[in-house]
């Protein structure tokens, strides 16, 4: 029987939406150093969503004023907003919440 | 001693089912979570359902004056815990508990029916027992996977919850015993537990906005 190293079993676990959700605009609130905000790609590096995820995910948080996008060089750049600060903060906080009771948001 | 117990109990499952359904409920409203909505639908019915028991007392102790309270006051309110119980289950993806085909469905439910207002309630602690057993069983394998502290209060509070509801239906067998008590007692802890994890969370940063929902 093939063994599972604890690496694999991570990335394959299941996230729900809104953990996705936090992911990205984490990312997009630690990466500081990124100051034309962060590209696609290195979104879906970090948050670990495949392109036609994320595509939706990221026109959906812009739409709710979550992130903002930018045009630079042809392409499209995400920085997070003040609103999606607060949500982020809201998130966070309701997820050590939930994990009390041993759920997931 | 019976009536004083029982309203300590009734009053702390009410504050404490008020508090965390309320804090879940602006978590929902501020994240758009599903889960949260489901935590707060589970401990507000458990809050209506101390509640309820809680006037049946006061109106017993203050206007009936029969020396027991209403047996269908009980039993609603009990309902009503019960219903929040599943709702805690449900958030742990409860799959299997009821049967899928809608006939099945239908001929479990005529039980409800047939039986008198007290074995309606044995059936719901019953039912309340497994659900917490489950829900129990289910925070404490959470806290395996993140060994997060909080999360241990919970399951004892589930647990003492649970077992609180067994020793009080095995005190129909043996009324008038002390298990009365002692269920009691283990209930109002399991409460207390289950409250010491939330009253730790800053939650005052927090704004009320149903702005927000999810994508």
């Amino acid at each position: 029987m093939p063994k599972i190293n604890s690496d694999v079993r991570m990335v394959t676990a299941y996230r729900p939406h809104m953990k996705i959700i936090g992911d990205i605009l984490a990312t997009t609130k630690d990466d500081l150093h990124l100051d034309g905000g962060a590209s696609v790609t290195y979104l879906i590096r970090k948050a670990n969503v495949s392109h036609t995820r994320i595509s939706k995910i990221l026109s959906n948080l812009v739409s709710q004023g979550l992130l903002e996008q930018v045009s630079s060089e042809g392409t499209f750049r995400y920085k997070i907003s003040s609103n999606g600060r607060e949500f982020l903060v809201a998130y966070q906080t309701f997820s050590r919440f939930a994990e009390n009771f041993g759920l997931v948001i | 001693m019976e009536f004083i117990l029982e309203n300590i109990l009734n009053l702390i499952g009410f504050i404490v089912g008020l508090t965390i359904g309320i804090l879940s409920y602006i978590g929902f409203k501020n994240t758009g979570s599903p889960t949260l909505f489901r935590l707060g639908i589970a401990f507000l019915s458990i809050s209506v359902g101390f509640f309820v028991v809680w006037t049946g007392y006061m109106a017993e102790d203050f206007v009936l004056h029969k020396g027991h309270i209403e047996k269908w006051v009980q039993t609603l309110g009990i309902g009503i815990q019960t219903i929040g119980y599943f709702f805690i289950a449900f958030s742990h993806s409860i799959k299997s508990f009821f049967p899928k085909s809608r006939y099945l469905r239908s001929v479990g439910m005529l039980p409800l029916f047939l039986v008198s207002v007290i074995h309606i309630e044995h059936i719901l602690r019953s039912v309340s027992f497994i659900l917490l057993v489950y829900g129990a069983i289910e925070t404490i394998l959470s806290y395996f996977e993140g060994k997060k502290k909080g999360t241990i209060f919970v399951a004892v509070g589930l647990s003492f919850l649970a077992f609180g509801e067994f020793l009080g239906w095995y005190s129909f067998v043996f009324p008038e015993s002390i298990l009365y008590y002692v269920s009691i007692s283990i209930k109002i802890t399991g409460l207390i537990s289950l409250f010491i994890p939330i009253s730790k969370i800053p939650l005052t940063k927090i704004k009320f906005d149903s702005e927000f929902k999810e994508g």
